[in-house]
């Protein structure tokens, strides 16, 4: 009990001292700040390479999204099909990826590879959508085949088997619409992930293609206010992202 | 609308599992239940039938026709299984449509013949209901109406039953075999449930380490049981270790029995039969001369309601007795009659000499 | 019967072999190009002059530092979150699946939170003017002292258990909810304290379920360096930070840099099948 609310209280601190710094007017040397104000939202709203960061990060986030489902949920039906204990494994190892493998080391890589002549992507906004992909896709395969398992949709797609359906019809009426939730909720967490991805994305973006952390890092050596607004703001995107998620997921569960 | 098992074998990969040499035939309407201890291939038996496997060696026929190697979607077999397995995303009627959908059958056709079938389950009302709402005996119906309602070769039933409570299973069980008999379809029944096999069955087939051991209508394997494990797994069962010591006299446990030796020679070793209901209880040793009476000690004594089941130390043995008298028991008698001899374990499971064909 | 020759039985997949394949494809060719192909060539970039790197590496006292100040961290924020995360998750196993539900979104949070969000909000609280430490001035505790604390080693593992705590408690959660408490009633029935009955009861059962948890968050401790970069910059001796400035400086060494990712990577992948090996069954 006291273990909890120590904890919710770790937890909230950081961020209420955010969202007040984000409206105070000055805040030097003192417990609070003082003055309220909304100028450093406007001051970022108007911020040239801020504007440019958020619109890059959007258009990184909307394509990792859609590849990620291209990708991913034909690859975890395969998984999840396949009866062998080989694929089982393959899926764990690719849940483990993202932990086992530094994105500062694979950023490395990707700076070895893709600055050669050979492949010169280094900078481009789709390199870093690869980055992302490779990054968030284990999280949504974990999602996808925890739901299917949930769901019991081996047994299901047999019944539809003995019923008359080949393996189309069983893919159309059965397999995609039940995944749906799933589906959605887990793109919101690649989302959320994407939206907030820094160590990768802080190696191989290119000038133009920075992301929005990689130029928040930069406003935490200018004013207080400024990096406050500036990281609520991404703050608010993370939970949103992740109330939509859980939303969807509480859904999906109900029916 | 038959099927058959032509010398089926089938063996998991890298185990000792499976099914051999089955060789079975179930005619159009008729209700064959299969039941044996898990683990003994009765599930194998409805996976190769419905699809999900494929035998290393023998033929599988559906109406003449071999289907040994078609995919499960072209063999048209209705199939319940234990879980129901009910689409959740789609409505009672749509459910039980879905069969008649893949088979491009118009959507107002497929309406009226879903909401039919799920009339003769008596579900008309349910149809635009999701199915996580209905109870579970509920959901096998709806089950049971979206395997009938194409027409299938033949019926499927994996332990449909086993899910639900006690209650239920009687009803459902009776609804089972009235929409069978209605539908006049060959099924093939696997269950765990001796019960359920014996009152569902027009035949049974009990299996035993992948193999059939014996099939045949539920009264005659009952009372002709054709070796000890069948006579174990069907019913209660007194089963006493016996050697024949003359023509009409077997030495048990007990001490010596008159029976019909019919078939064994003296000296040899056998099994003696005898069901608990057909031993019959005594207050005291009759003064008339009775074959089989034995005076005895009871050592369990347990009231069941309408029946009362006690064990009972004679000699070196144990006799069961399920009796419906309530007065203090001293002795049994074992009508001759009741008792029947088995070949001893060992030669059992190597002579199979069961019948395949219906009878 | 020669049931050995029989030839062996198939059991029919959902989908066929060539769906699983085409299905398989484009995931196959993502990892390909953009994981397995960078790996590769940061292996043989180490392994350009002979492996000569590696022995540059290992001789040069930064690296060693960084090994130090990693191996602290990577084993103080885990024992520290596995402490907090088993306490909270054990509190909330014991709550209503509404409240549970609701506790546990805002549990895991921080989880999608970016590092850089929780290294400006550490800061504002333990930074050299931050909340906590201006209150402990009050106190007469030396600003420049407390202030300091968060860029050490050990306070970026305070900052780091921010997002590795949610980690501990979604590994533990269901293990603890799982867990019959009638054998702890049963335990104190026999005579234990609630202490007691808790340590050699729960605890025991729990402990496969505590080293995943542990190993875990130790992985993504050691290789991590958002936050760290964003509190510290580089001054901080810890192997990605030590990396990270090899990457980053212009005209630097990339052998040396390349044969310090794989050792950080030996590192992380030893922890994570250490995870593995203890990691409770049908728990993700």
């Amino acid at each position: 009990m006291l273990a909890t609310v120590l904890y919710l209280l770790f937890l909230i601190a950081p961020i209420a001292l955010l969202a007040l710094g984000s409206v105070g007017q000055s805040w030097t040397n003192t417990l609070l700040p003082s003055g309220l104000t909304g100028e450093w939202y406007a001051q970022l709203a108007a911020d040239p390479s801020f504007q440019r960061a958020f619109l890059t990060s959007l258009k990184v986030v909307a394509a990792t999204c859609v590849l990620n489902t291209l990708i991913a949920v034909p690859l975890a039906y395969a998984i999840h099909a396949s009866a062998r204990r080989g694929a089982k494994a393959a899926a764990r190892i690719l849940t483990l990826l993202p932990i086992a493998t530094p994105e500062l080391v694979l950023g490395f890589g990707f700076i070895l590879v893709f600055s050669s002549d050979t492949l010169p992507w280094l900078g481009s906004i789709w390199l870093l959508i690869a980055a992302h992909l490779v990054v968030t896709l284990p999280y949504l395969i974990n999602i996808l085949l925890a739901d299917m398992a949930h769901l019991k949709l081996d047994e299901l797609e047999r019944v539809a088997a003995t019923l008359g359906a080949p393996f189309s019809s069983r893919f159309i009426d059965i397999v995609l619409p039940l995944l749906r939730h799933s589906l959605l909720s887990g793109l919101i967490t690649v989302s959320a992930i994407s939206i907030g991805e820094f160590q990768i994305s802080n190696l191989i973006a290119g000038f133009l293609t920075r992301t929005y952390p990689i130029t928040l890092l930069q406003a935490f050596y200018g004013a207080t206010g400024f990096a406050c607004a500036a990281t609520i703001v991404l703050l608010v995107l993370a939970i949103l992202a992740s109330a939509a998620g859980a939303l969807t997921a509480r859904a999906a569960r109900a029916g | 609308m038959s099927v058959r098992f032509e010398n089926v074998s089938f063996r998991y990969p890298g185990g000792t599992g499976g099914v051999f040499d089955i060789d079975l035939e179930i005619a159009t309407g008729e209700l064959l239940a299969v039941i044996g201890p898990s683990g003994s291939g009765k599930s194998t038996l409805l996976k190769l039938l419905s699809g999900f496997a494929v035998p290393d060696t023998g033929r599988i026929l559906v109406d003449g026709r071999d289907v040994t190697r078609l995919p499960p979607h072209e063999r048209a077999l209705g199939v319940v299984f234990q879980s129901y397995a009910l689409f959740p995303h789609m409505s009672l009627w749509r459910n039980v449509a879905y069969p008649l959908k893949v088979r491009k059958i118009a959507k107002k056709e497929r309406r009226a013949r879903a909401l039919d079938a799920l009339a003769r389950v008596g579900l008309a009302d349910f149809a635009e209901r999701a199915p996580p709402s209905l109870s579970g005996g509920q959901q096998q119906r709806v089950a049971l109406a979206r395997a009938l309602v194409f027409s299938p070769r033949a019926l499927l039933l994996d332990e449909p039953l086993s899910a639900l409570d006690a209650s239920l299973r009687n009803d459902l069980r009776d609804e089972i075999v009235r929409v069978q008999r209605g539908a006049g379809i060959a099924t093939l029944h696997v269950t765990h449930d001796q019960e359920e096999a014996l009152s569902m069955g027009d035949r049974v087939a009990v299996m035993h380490a992948g193999r059939l051991v014996q099939v045949a209508k539920p009264r005659e394997l009952y009372d002709r049981p054709l070796n000890r494990t069948v006579a174990a797994f069907v019913g209660h069962a007194n089963l006493w270790p016996g050697v024949v010591e003359a023509a009409g006299r077997v030495g048990t446990p007990l001490g010596l029995l008159a029976c019909d030796t019919t078939g064994f020679a003296n000296g040899a070793q056998v099994t003696v039969l005898a069901r608990p209901e057909a031993v019959q209880p005594l207050a005291e040793l009759p003064n008339a001369s009775r074959p089989n009476v034995f005076y005895g000690l009871v050592n369990a004594d347990r009231f069941l309601g309408a029946q009362r089941r006690c064990d009972l130390e004679v000699g070196s043995g144990i006799v069961r007795i399920e009796t419906t008298i309530r007065t203090a028991i001293h002795a049994v008698s074992i009508p001759p009659e009741a008792i029947r001899l088995l070949p001893p374990d060992s030669t059992a499971s190597q002579n199979p000499a069961h019948t395949g064909k219906p009878s | 019967m020669a049931h050995t020759n029989a030839p062996t039985g198939r059991s029919i997949p959902l989908a066929g072999r060539g769906i699983r394949l085409a299905f398989v494809l484009p995931a196959l060719i993502l990892l390909g190009l953009f994981f397995v192909l960078p790996l590769i060539s940061v292996a043989r970039e180490a392994a350009a002059e002979n492996g000569a790197a590696f022995g540059r590496v290992l001789r040069d006292p930064v690296f060693w530092q960084g090994v130090k100040g990693s191996l602290v961290l990577g084993t103080l924020a885990p024992a520290f979150s596995v402490v907090v995360g088993f306490l909270v998750a054990l509190h909330l196993s014991r709550l209503s699946e509404g409240v549970k539900a609701l506790a546990l979104f805002a549990i895991s949070l921080p989880l999608t939170f970016s590092g850089l969000v929780i290294a400006y909000g550490f800061i504002l609280v333990f930074g050299r003017s931050g909340f906590v430490t201006l209150l402990l001035a009050k106190l007469g505790a030396d600003p420049a002292v407390v202030g300091g604390f968060i860029f050490s080693p050990v306070g970026l593992g305070l900052a780091y258990s921010y997002y590795l705590i949610p980690r501990v408690v979604l590994v533990m959660l269901p293990v603890l909810s799982n867990f019959d408490r009638s054998q702890i009633a049963a335990a104190r029935s026999l005579g234990a304290g609630n202490i007691t009955a808790h340590l050699d009861v729960l605890v025991p059962q729990v402990m496969p379920a505590l080293i995943t948890a542990f190993c875990l968050t130790s992985a993504v401790a050691i290789g991590a360096y958002g936050t760290a970069l964003a509190l510290v910059g580089t001054q901080v001796n810890i192997l990605p930070l030590v990396l990270y400035s090899k990457i980053s400086d212009a005209g630097s060494d990339f052998p040396a840099a390349a044969a310090i990712s794989l050792l950080l990577m030996g590192l992380c992948c030893l922890v994570v099948g250490v995870a593995e090996l203890f990691r409770p069954r049908r728990v993700v």
